[in-house]
């Protein structure tokens, strides 16, 4: 469990600072350990979706200069919401868990904006919401799609070989 | 275990809850020292990892790059020899066939040119096949020269082709004289390649090593003055009566590839319309 905590954290911010920048269209760059992290939360439980969101939001406020604590609280919570979630409803399904991570995406920049808005943070909402959250939440549902896809085979092949 | 779960969350939530309250109450240098205390190192890590991975797969991809580039280059490179060699080619075929043209325009004979299209190279014959026969006027006997010299003579006339006995077949004899004492005799075709010139009489022909020999033009088949080969050595038989030279011929047949052949003819001595040094 610790061990997988810390691979996908480090890996989530690795792939954050490595691969995220490369996959930016149009200024749009994906939130990967958002997708992580839900995707992990998902198959492992709210503790382990909220420790990682907690670490990997830690990471990710360090590494932006904001205000430390505002990402570590959103992704702490979806990873604890969605770790719930995964265990009471069926959200095993790829046609489920893209619109899910679109929705989370969603969720996620609101309750920031929110938590922002409460230590004084000014921006307007809508563009905000137009120009940054809602295409990153697309973008992380498409690439949340591949890897599905992408796990999905994965696993079969292990059974197949198994 | 429920307990454990909004434990954490709570813990979590409250640890945020106090950095970000840090933060806006002027705290925040040092909540944010306190963090980077722990994700300074991790972020350094990721870094690290980053640049590693950055560098290796920019190194791959160089690699990638210079070995399609090199097996494009080794391409371009094969391509390029082909094309020098055609040109090459071209250039000498451009020059012997100026050559031949000059020989052509300056000579007072009627030629034809011809292309060398076959070589017999067996040990007892030495004949090459010329691209003109009956059609073209050629006829048997017919002399074939070259801008270096004397070729030989056509002893069969096909419809589009002529076979040529060049003077070293061991069957071809040639009336010659050396050029600078006038001495004659009769140059025979030798199996090793080499002509053999046969003379008369020892003291009177004074022949030394280097020395041209011409086609003497006794008997019209061949025109007289044209350079048949130069002395490589003399083979002195002390009082025998027939006295030899070895010549070495003035046409490289192995390599001659465009010829003239002799169709009119000149009682005129051509040796000033070759090459001084035979």
């Amino acid at each position: 469990m610790r061990a997988l905590l810390v691979l996908t954290v480090l890996g989530g911010g690795v792939a954050h600072a490595t691969v995220a920048p490369a996959l930016g269209i149009g200024g749009v760059t994906p939130d990967l350990p958002l997708i992580v992290v839900v995707l992990l939360a998902l198959r492992r439980g709210p503790e382990f979706g909220c420790a990682a969101g907690f670490a990997a939001g830690l990471l990710q406020d360090a590494a932006g200069g904001g205000l430390i604590g505002v990402q570590s609280l959103t992704k702490a919570i979806i990873g604890f919401v969605i770790g719930a979630a995964g265990s009471r409803l069926s959200v095993t399904q790829p046609l489920v868990q893209v619109p899910g991570l679109v929705i989370l995406t969603v969720a996620e920049g609101l309750a920031r904006f929110a938590l922002l808005k409460m230590f004084n943070f000014s921006a307007p909402f809508s563009e905000l919401m137009f120009y940054v959250v809602l295409p990153q939440a697309l973008y992380n549902g498409f690439l949340g799609a591949l890897l599905v896809v992408a796990l999905a085979w994965i696993e079969s092949l292990r059974a197949r070989t198994s | 275990m429920k307990t454990r779960k909004f434990a954490l969350l709570s813990f979590a939530v409250a640890v945020c809850l106090v950095l970000l309250t840090l933060q806006t109450r002027g705290y925040g240098a040092r909540a944010a020292d306190a963090l980077a205390a722990v994700t300074t190192p991790i972020q350094t890590g990721i870094a690290r990892a980053h640049r590693v991975a950055f560098s290796a797969w920019e190194t791959y991809l160089d690699w990638k790059n210079v070995r399609a580039e090199n097996g494009r280059l080794r391409e371009e490179n094969q391509q390029l020899r082909v094309e020098g060699l055609l040109v090459r080619e071209t250039d000498d075929e451009n020059r012997r066939l100026r050559r031949l043209l000059a020989l052509q325009e300056r000579l007072p004979l009627t030629t034809v040119s011809g292309e060398i299209i076959a070589r017999d190279w067996g040990g007892w014959m030495r004949a090459l096949t010329v691209n003109r026969g009956r059609g073209d006027n050629i006829s048997r006997h017919t002399a074939v020269i070259s801008p270096d010299g004397l070729v030989g003579r056509v002893v069969e006339v096909r419809p589009g082709a002529s076979i040529v006995q060049v003077l070293t077949d061991p069957a071809s004899t040639v009336g010659a004289h050396v050029l600078r004492t006038r001495a004659p005799g009769i140059v025979e075709g030798e199996p090793s390649g080499v002509l053999r010139f046969k003379y008369m009489s020892r003291d009177g022909a004074q022949i030394q090593v280097g020395d041209v020999l011409v086609s003497s033009g006794q008997g019209g088949m061949f025109p007289r003055g044209i350079p048949v080969g130069r002395v490589r050595s003399i083979d002195d038989r002390g009082t025998a009566l027939f006295h030899y030279a070895i010549l070495e011929p003035a046409v490289n047949f192995s390599r001659v590839d465009d010829v003239l052949l002799v169709t009119g003819e000149s009682r005129q001595d051509l040796a000033g319309f070759f090459p001084s040094d035979g």
